[in-house]
């Protein structure tokens, strides 16, 4: 400021002058009081505490972390209710593919020992397959 | 001894809310009137202040906590009111040419400077009325204002050099 003060000495002079403080109008002291007063008296919208100061109160605080926790807890119970279930339709699923699988074997098996039977007899023995049409045509 | 409203809020060193704004209101108000020019919004302006200081004094430690917070507050709602009701500033063309009494009349001169003031850029105005008016230094302005020093700095000296050409252009040489 030296700097500035040296070569505006009658500017400086001039400023403080004219920018000396006012004093306020008549009666602001009041007014300003009065209004202080009827904003006090009406009555505050803060039964419900805005949102930052809401968790200033411990048991909204705690009472919150309890319903997080809980929620957690049931949920993880459900999904873990849920995999059980999955599991065990999983499981079911497996032994019913092995059932189908072991009950196709052994069809296949009797078929194989029907169709067994049915071959014509080459060895001398009779065999139980009835002739064909057209073999008893072609006979007589 | 006047009987005060109970009710009112004191700051932590237990000064009144009804005293600091009867010590405070010249200077609250005199920033707004300098920087608007403009006395209804000026009064409208400081009773917001104050009105604002109602809700914060019990957390303000010192009358000088006080003080600085009500300059600062001041300070901003100017700027802040300024730009949103965009209010006209005098601007040097549209003054009136200066009758020749104005030149040895002190009033006269001081109240072409305050209007040469007002028609100044809003951070260059609201530095000078704190300079100048409050007579506070750089480094205070600078706190208040929330700007680094070198800032103020440049402000000041943008607005005293004018200042300068517009005081020497309107009011001549012989004015100061």
């Amino acid at each position: 400021m030296s700097e500035l003060n040296k070569d505006t000495n009658p500017l400086d002079d001039a400023l403080k002058n004219a920018l000396r403080r006012e004093d306020a109008p008549d009666g602001f002291a009041e007014r300003v009081l009065a209004r202080a007063a009827q904003q006090e008296s009406v009555p505050r919208k803060k039964e419900w505490a805005p949102w930052p100061g809401m968790w200033s109160q411990p048991l909204l605080r705690w009472g919150a972390f309890a319903a997080v926790t809980a929620a957690l807890v049931v949920g993880a119970v459900h999904y873990r209710h849920v995999e059980r279930e999955r599991a065990q339709g999983e499981e079911a699923k497996q032994q019913l593919m092995l059932a189908l699988r072991i009950a196709g074997s052994k069809l296949q098996l009797a078929k194989a020992k029907v169709n067994e039977i049915n071959q014509p007899a080459t060895d001398g023995q009779p065999s139980l397959k009835r002739p064909s049409i057209t073999q008893s045509r072609s006979r007589s | 001894m006047p009987e005060r409203p109970a009710d009112h809020p004191r700051n932590t060193a237990g000064t009144d809310f009804a005293d600091v704004v009867r010590r405070h209101q010249s200077m609250v108000y005199s920033i707004a009137q300098h920087f608007l020019a403009d006395r209804p919004a000026a009064e409208e302006l400081a009773q917001d202040v104050f009105l604002q200081l109602h809700a914060t004094l019990a957390k303000l430690k010192s009358e000088e906590h006080v003080k600085f917070w009500l300059r600062k507050v001041t300070a901003h709602r100017c700027v802040d009111y300024q730009r949103r009701r965009r209010l006209p500033q005098v601007s040097l063309e549209d003054a009136p040419e200066p009758a020749t009494e104005a030149q040895t009349s002190d009033p006269l001169v001081a109240k072409r400077l305050r209007q040469l003031v007002a028609s100044l850029p809003e951070k260059q105005r609201m530095v000078v009325i704190l300079r100048y008016q409050e007579d506070m230094m750089p480094e205070d302005i600078a706190d208040v204002l929330t700007m680094p020093v070198a800032t103020v700095k440049s402000h000041l000296q943008r607005a005293l050099a004018m200042l300068r050409e517009k005081v020497t252009r309107v009011l001549g040489e012989v004015a100061i």
